[in-house]
């Protein structure tokens, strides 16, 4: 199996063209074989029970925060339909959407990029050496995002940022209402850049993948409903949230 | 890059029916290459540009030769019935005279002695910098050379472009698609039926592939339903010299008249688009008109209100234009 | 003035092998252990090799060696080397290896790794011409008998490709007369700016060629237009005495000017061979044809021409920015120059040239060099003073034509002859002019007629080679002919001057040719249309030797002097009744040896026809002389043609309805074979006109067009089917039966008269520019802006 693909250029010369796509079945396989692993310890390990959903509401994610993680998640899912489908034999008219979903996520991330850094709390999503102790496991309770998201939202925001900058790159190497392409990129350049959208892209499914997987798992439940909803229940939060780290606000 | 001239060993396979044909293409898939006249294909093998590890030769199965009518008044082509014989079987040239007459503008008399009807069908573009073997977008790469700031474009496309600019180079297909043709397509796993329309496909759904065949699959026939036989047709090719070259803009049209009036048409181009062109504009347009000079000045420009040109084919927008007009002045 | 065989059609001995497919041609030719060899081509327009990998290509089973740069001469800039470490077009031939089949070499290839910097490079001239611009070698952008870097100003460089008169420095320069007095008398001034494409040769047979050596000689099996001529210089290429060098080039698939000589890729096998100890083929694919196979300059040039009221032209102005491709090429501007001067016998004329390389494939001459080029555009501009002046086309032809008293070129040198408005009315005359000129604009549906008339020239003559013919014991006469076989069949023709002074009946000749083994003598180059003029005039004296010494022989044996001997019927003969067959002269010129049977040569003899000679000493009586006739000045091969066209304005299609050439080329030799050279000339002119170009992607110098369906030569439905011809037939004084040559002006003749029914048809627009394709007319018939750039050249 191949790592990287490789070309003649025009000039016969070898260069990259992209990451090989062996490695998305790789990547799914692997993600796969998480969830499986994961399930089965699951299945084994964690047998408390929930917390309750009822009793007083506390905020957890603003209407506009909300909003932008599922215009994120639609725009992430769209791309990786138009952009994956066509590479495994399912042939549609792939580009036109693939691109107008990456400019949303583009102006999406670049909108929640500006929010996150100047009009809120931007070190509540860092990582910091206090959050390390969750690894040594047990029922460690955390400020407002546990290590596990903090470490989903890196991860995604390495690849979503790599996929955007180097989409936007590529965006000028196709026509479009607004310019006809340039070619001013050379081929070995346009390799790399179609090796870091590639190789970013599969990070995308992987990690889209898992995301999806724990959001929809029975005990992280509640958060993907805050995410939909904004608010999470008194109890869920004395199960999982320090409350001297974060101490929400009631909400309707 | 050297000019080869000498076809690397290949494996060749020679079936003699139908299923051992599909089982060898399940069997090789991408890897396989379905061979008919070779007319497009040794020019690949010869340069090198493409390699695949083994031929099937389609062109030793009897059921995939031969023209028949069919019960509803309509032909069927087998896909390995040569050009030469589409251009002078009396069933087509009595019922279907517009198929007839793009086969014989088809490359040369040479080449339509040895080009089954499905090999120009499933023939590839010849954009020149794909056929150097070059790495664009269509080879599976990540530039197109062709619509490119300097490219030189003059035979590229007017319509259809996304990030491949190439054009259909085949005569026949426009002709197919305007008589509402149905492709029969088999594969081991089964048989499918598939418009004409819809057989041919563009680089924004598949720029690797002209058309919708999958790699296991064989076109066995080419089936033209009565509707449109004995329909008033106009053919024009207009390419740079009168023999042994491909269209710059081709134009197939097929027209039911009543009482002096257009009733139904279809109007197919070739040359301007990656799939054969459907000028639907105009089609609609000219319902209800008579067939004549004022309605072709009338609706002419239509042909071409979508059309982006590229730096050296912006001729192609009067001759589409002009070919309009001239089906219609009859 | 009657003659046996000149003006007589007969069958060339070649004839049977070409219909019937014996003849063999340099591929055809297998020999013991023969191997075969690919090229590994440059896949860069402009690139220095920094290092190879063989290791994998040479480990294949079956692969006998490698030819690179390091083992063949080198070459100095601009000229062709076999084999090269710094290319300097796509295509251009780094290295060769042989294997046991070419299946094997081509796999072998496959594997070769090469590295290449890329060198900067251009496709365009005025591109390298501007501030900074690249250039196609290192040792500069433009070649005028030595490489040079010229650079231009924006600002000239912006000027002449609007069309103004260019301003930037000229390479070279030649004038006669005074210019300023010349548009000072002009009511008439025509200025224009034009382009002429550059294009392949596009020869049917590609320069594939077989070499093997054989007790010290290098046997070479070609393709080439010449035959001696070629002898000493392709054994310089192998590093050997002429004498070592066997050179069989028996027959020719074309050469149009590409083949005149021994072009690098023929000394290929030869140094492979003797590397490897193998007989070599090298067969050139199609596509490497078009690579290494030659193409004609390309023009990017301005014009202004003065008429006086009475349309008689009093200067012209020429300025020709020329692409030369990659390599050396031959002077197209100064030749167009040369064209014009003599055609229209302007009072003065001033040529001015940049000669630019390009990285675009090697150009050489090909068939009307420059000649062709200048017709293509003149002559319209021609038709376009004769309407300002309200003159008749043929009229103003006729006006300026050139006669016997014609002065040419720079110095203003003499013709031998010529008969151009006797060419224009016999013209005229068949081709019904007068009722024809009003089909102009004549529409047909969407159709427009158009007629036009053009004219073109060639210096088509040369002198001073040498005749050799030979009579053996049996009678028959050998016709030693040293001329190349190069499609005209001008190598059988010429020797026909021969036979006639000979009295011979022509079953009893046979026409030696074709390979160095045929002992043949030192010859021109069979290009530059001069073949007839030139070796008619050989064979002539060679003749006239071998009669002399007949009567000498004769004079010998029955007494009496040589000059009481005559000869009729194969036999020499006294009034006293005394006679000798040719075939008993044969035999006593052996036993007298001597002059008579090739022992002792005269010494104003090529080498070349020494060394022949030597090898068929004692084997009859050699008659051999060099050609010293007096010639008085250029000997102008000259033609008219006259064509309705009809142009669809709908398609931008063009159709040659009707199409008449007339040669001027003093007497007719072979009327088929001149036929043949008005038609096929035709063909390519009306090519030239309206369909062959070169197309290079400027961004990464790749051609566009390397196979027959993308050059696009007209193909037989693209031509008439009745193509008339005539000839004035009035002998040349400087010529023994009274012939000049035709083959290059048959094709501009053909070109110009396109280009001038295209204007015709079109209101008197001038494109300006050839070829006119389709595209082009359909963008003039609906008002839109042509696709290529301003002068752009080597695009669609
Ligand atoms: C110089 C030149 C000029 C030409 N000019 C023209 C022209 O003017 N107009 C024009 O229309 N064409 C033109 N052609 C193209 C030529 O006509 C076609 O290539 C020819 O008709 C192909 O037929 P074939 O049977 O020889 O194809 P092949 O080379 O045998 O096959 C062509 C392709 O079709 C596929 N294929 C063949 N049969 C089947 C099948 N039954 N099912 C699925 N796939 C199949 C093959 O795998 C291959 O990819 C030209 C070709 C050349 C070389
Ligand atoms: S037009 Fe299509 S086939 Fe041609 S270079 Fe561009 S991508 Fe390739």
């Amino acid at each position: 199996m191949d790592l990287v693909r490789v070309r003649d250029d025009v000039w016969g010369r070898e260069v990259l063209a992209g990451v090989s796509w062996d490695l998305l079945w790789l990547v799914l396989t692997a993600a796969f074989a998480i969830i499986i692993a994961h399930l089965l310890l699951m299945a084994v390990l964690n047998r408390k029970a929930r917390p309750s959903a009822a009793g007083k509401k506390l905020a957890r994610h603003a209407g506009v925060d909300r909003a932008f993680h599922w215009i994120t998640a639609i725009a992430t899912i769209v791309l990786l339909v138009t952009g994956v489908f066509p590479i495994i034999g399912i042939n549609f008219p792939w580009l036109t959407p693939h691109w107008i979903a990456g400019l949303v996520l583009t102006v999406a991330v670049g909108l929640h990029v500006v929010r996150s850094l100047f009009f809120q709390d931007p070190l509540a999503m860092w990582i910091a050496p206090s959050d390390l102790k969750e690894l040594a496991g047990g029922d460690v309770k955390t400020a407002k995002y546990s290590l596990a998201q903090k470490g989903m939202h890196l991860g995604m925001a390495v690849v979503v940022l790599v996929v955007i900058v180097t989409g936007l790159v590529l965006f000028l190497a196709i026509d479009t209402p607004w310019w006809n392409r340039t070619n001013s990129i050379d081929e070995a350049t346009l390799g790399w850049l179609f090796l870091l959208h590639g190789a970013s892209t599969l990070g995308l499914v992987g990690l889209t993948a898992l995301h999806i997987y724990f959001g929809l798992r029975p005990e992280k439940l509640f958060y993907t409903r805050s995410m939909i909803k904004g608010w999470i229940s008194e109890h869920e939060h004395a199960a999982h949230h320090d409350a001297a780290r974060w101490s929400p606000e009631e909400t309707r | 890059m050297t000019s080869y001239d000498v076809m690397p060993a290949t494996e060749l396979y020679q079936p003699v029916n139908i299923e051992d044909a599909t089982a060898l293409a399940a069997r090789l898939g991408r890897k396989g290459w379905l061979l008919g006249g070779g007319q497009d294909t040794y020019g690949w093998l010869k340069d090198r540009a493409k390699r695949p590890d083994a031929f099937i030769d389609l062109t030793g199965i009897d059921v995939l030769k031969g023209i028949r009518s069919l019960p509803d008044g309509g032909v069927e082509i087998g896909s390995m019935t040569t050009i030469t014989e589409v251009a002078q079987n009396p069933l087509i040239n009595e019922k279907f005279t517009l198929l007839s007459a793009a086969a014989k503008t088809v490359a040369s008399p040479q080449i339509r002695n040895m080009g089954t009807l499905g090999g120009n069908l499933c023939q590839d573009t010849r954009c020149w910098y794909y056929r150097r073997g070059l790495n664009c977008y269509r080879a599976g790469g990540n530039i197109c050379y062709a619509d490119s700031p300097e490219g030189m474009n003059r035979e590229h496309a007017l319509f259809g472009a996304s990030r491949c600019v190439a054009v259909t180079p085949s005569d026949t297909a426009p002709a197919l698609v305007a008589l509402e043709a149905t492709m029969l397509i088999t594969s081991a796993s089964g048989s499918r039926q598939v418009a004409a329309e819809d057989f041919f496909v563009g680089p924004a759904t598949d720029i690797l592939n002209m058309t919708a065949l999958q790699a296991d699959e064989i076109l066995v026939s080419v089936r033209i339903p009565r509707k449109w036989a004995d329909a008033t047709f106009y053919h024009e090719k207009v390419a740079d010299r009168n023999v042994w070259d491909f269209a710059l803009v081709s134009l197939c049209a097929a027209f039911k008249e009543d009482a002096g009036q257009i009733t139904d048409a279809r109007l197919v181009a070739g040359g301007v688009d990656c799939v054969p062109h459907r000028l639907r504009e105009v089609e609609q347009a000219i319902i209800g008109q008579p067939r004549n000079e004022t309605t072709g000045e009338a609706v002419k420009v239509r042909a071409t209100s979508a059309a982006t040109t590229l730096n050296y084919n912006q001729f192609k927008v009067p001759l589409m234009q002009n070919l309009v007009l001239r089906a219609l002045r009859g | 003035m009657s003659y046996l065989h000149i003006g007589k059609n007969f069958t060339p001995p070649d004839i049977h092998g070409k219909v019937t497919g014996k003849a063999r041609y340099a591929e055809d030719f297998r020999v013991e252990g023969m191997v075969y060899a690919r090229l590994y081509t440059s896949p860069m327009p402009h690139a220095r090799v920094i290092s190879m990998d063989l290791t994998e290509a040479l480990a294949i089973d079956g692969v006998i060696g490698v030819l690179t740069a390091d083992d063949v001469p080198e070459v100095k800039a601009p000229g062709s080397p076999v084999l090269t470490n710094e290319p300097v077009y796509v295509g251009d031939p780094i290295l060769a290896i042989a294997a046991i089949d070419e299946q094997t070499a081509e796999n072998a290839i496959a594997k070769v790794r090469v590295t290449l910097e890329p060198l900067p490079f251009s496709v365009s001239p005025t591109h390298t011409l501007r501030p900074g611009g690249p250039a196609a070698r290192l040792e500069g952008n433009v070649y005028s008998g030595e490489m040079r870097t010229l650079e231009w100003k924006q600002d000239d460089v912006d000027r002449f490709l609007s069309g103004r008169e260019p301003t930037g420095p000229a390479a070279s320069e030649w004038q006669f007369g005074d210019l300023e007095a010349g548009f000072d008398n002009a009511s008439v001034v025509i200025e224009e700016s034009f382009v002429t494409s550059g294009y392949a040769h596009t020869c049917m047979e590609p320069r594939s060629v077989m070499s093997y050596w054989q007790n010290g000689k290098c046997h070479v099996y070609g393709s080439t237009q010449s035959q001696s001529f070629v002898v000493p210089f392709l054994a310089r290429m192998l590093g050997i005495e002429p004498q070592n060098l066997v050179y069989v080039s028996e027959y020719c698939g074309g050469g149009f000017g590409s083949k005149i000589a021994a072009y690098p890729v023929l000394a290929l096998p030869g140094h492979l061979s003797k590397k490897i100890g193998r007989p070599v083929m090298l067969r050139i694919t199609r596509e490497e044809e078009y690579y290494i196979g030659s193409a004609r300059v390309g023009f990017q040039g301005w014009i202004k021409a003065g008429f006086k009221p009475d349309g008689k032209l009093s200067a012209v102005d020429l300025y020709i920015v020329q692409d030369l491709g990659s390599r050396q090429a031959g002077g197209d501007a100064s030749s167009a120059g040369g064209a014009v001067s003599i055609l229209y016998q302007p009072e003065a004329l001033r040529l001015r040239d940049v000669p630019v390389l390009t990285n675009t494939t090697p150009r050489g001459p090909q068939r009307g060099p420059g000649q062709n080029q200048i017709a293509a555009v003149f002559e319209p501009m021609l038709d376009k003073a004769a309407r300002e002046l309200g003159i008749d086309r043929l009229e103003i032809r006729r006006i300026n034509a050139p006669d016997s008293s014609a002065k040419l070129n720079a110095d203003q040198g003499p013709v031998t002859s010529a008969y151009m408005v006797e060419a224009l009315d016999k013209g005229a005359d068949l081709w019904n002019w007068a009722q024809k000129k009003g089909h102009s604009r004549r529409r047909n549906g969407s159709k427009v007629t158009g007629v036009g008339i053009g004219q073109a020239y060639h210096d088509a003559g040369v002198n001073g080679y040498d005749g050799l013919v030979r009579i053996t014991p049996d009678g028959i006469i050998h016709l030693h002919s040293g001329v190349g076989n190069l499609g005209t069949y001008s190598y059988a023709a010429t020797t026909r001057a021969a036979a006639e002074v000979l009295k011979a009946d022509w079953a009893h000749c046979v026409v030696e040719h074709g390979t160095t083994e045929a002992h043949l003598p030192w010859s021109s180059y069979q290009a530059g249309s001069n073949t007839i003029f030139t070796h008619t005039r050989a064979n002539h004296v060679a003749a006239l030797d071998l009669l002399d010494k007949m009567k000498a022989i004769a004079a010998q044996v029955h007494g009496g002097s040589a000059d009481d001997y005559d000869i009729a019927d194969e036999r020499v003969f006294n009034a006293k009744g005394n006679s000798m067959s040719y075939a008993e002269v044969a035999q006593k010129a052996i036993e007298l040896g001597g002059v008579y049977s090739g022992e002792v040569v005269a010494e104003n003899l090529n080498g070349i026809t020494k060394l022949a000679i030597a090898g068929l000493k004692g084997s009859g009586l050699i008659g051999a002389a060099k050609d010293e006739l007096p010639k008085r000045g250029t000997a102008p091969g000259l033609a008219v043609a006259f064509a309705e066209i009809e142009i669809d304005l709908e398609t931008g299609k063009l159709e040659v309805l009707d199409y008449l050439a007339v040669a001027e080329c003093g007497t007719v030799v072979h009327p088929q074979g001149l036929a043949g050279q008005l038609r096929g000339g035709a063909v390519w002119g009306f090519g030239m006109a309206s369909l062959e170009h070169h197309v290079y992607d400027p961004q990464n110098g790749l051609p566009a067009n390397v196979g027959f369906y993308q050059t696009k030569p007209p193909t037989y439905l693209d031509v008439p089917s009745n193509m008339d011809w005539a000839a004035t037939d009035i002998a040349d004084p400087d010529n023994p039966v009274g012939a000049r040559g035709i083959g290059e002006p048959a094709m501009g003749c053909a070109t110009a008269a396109v280009m001038c029914a295209i204007s015709d048809a079109l209101d008197g627009h001038l494109f300006n520019r050839t070829p006119v394709t389709p595209d082009m007319i359909l963008n003039h018939v609906a008002g839109l802006p042509q696709s290529f750039s301003a002068l752009g050249i080597n695009e669609f």
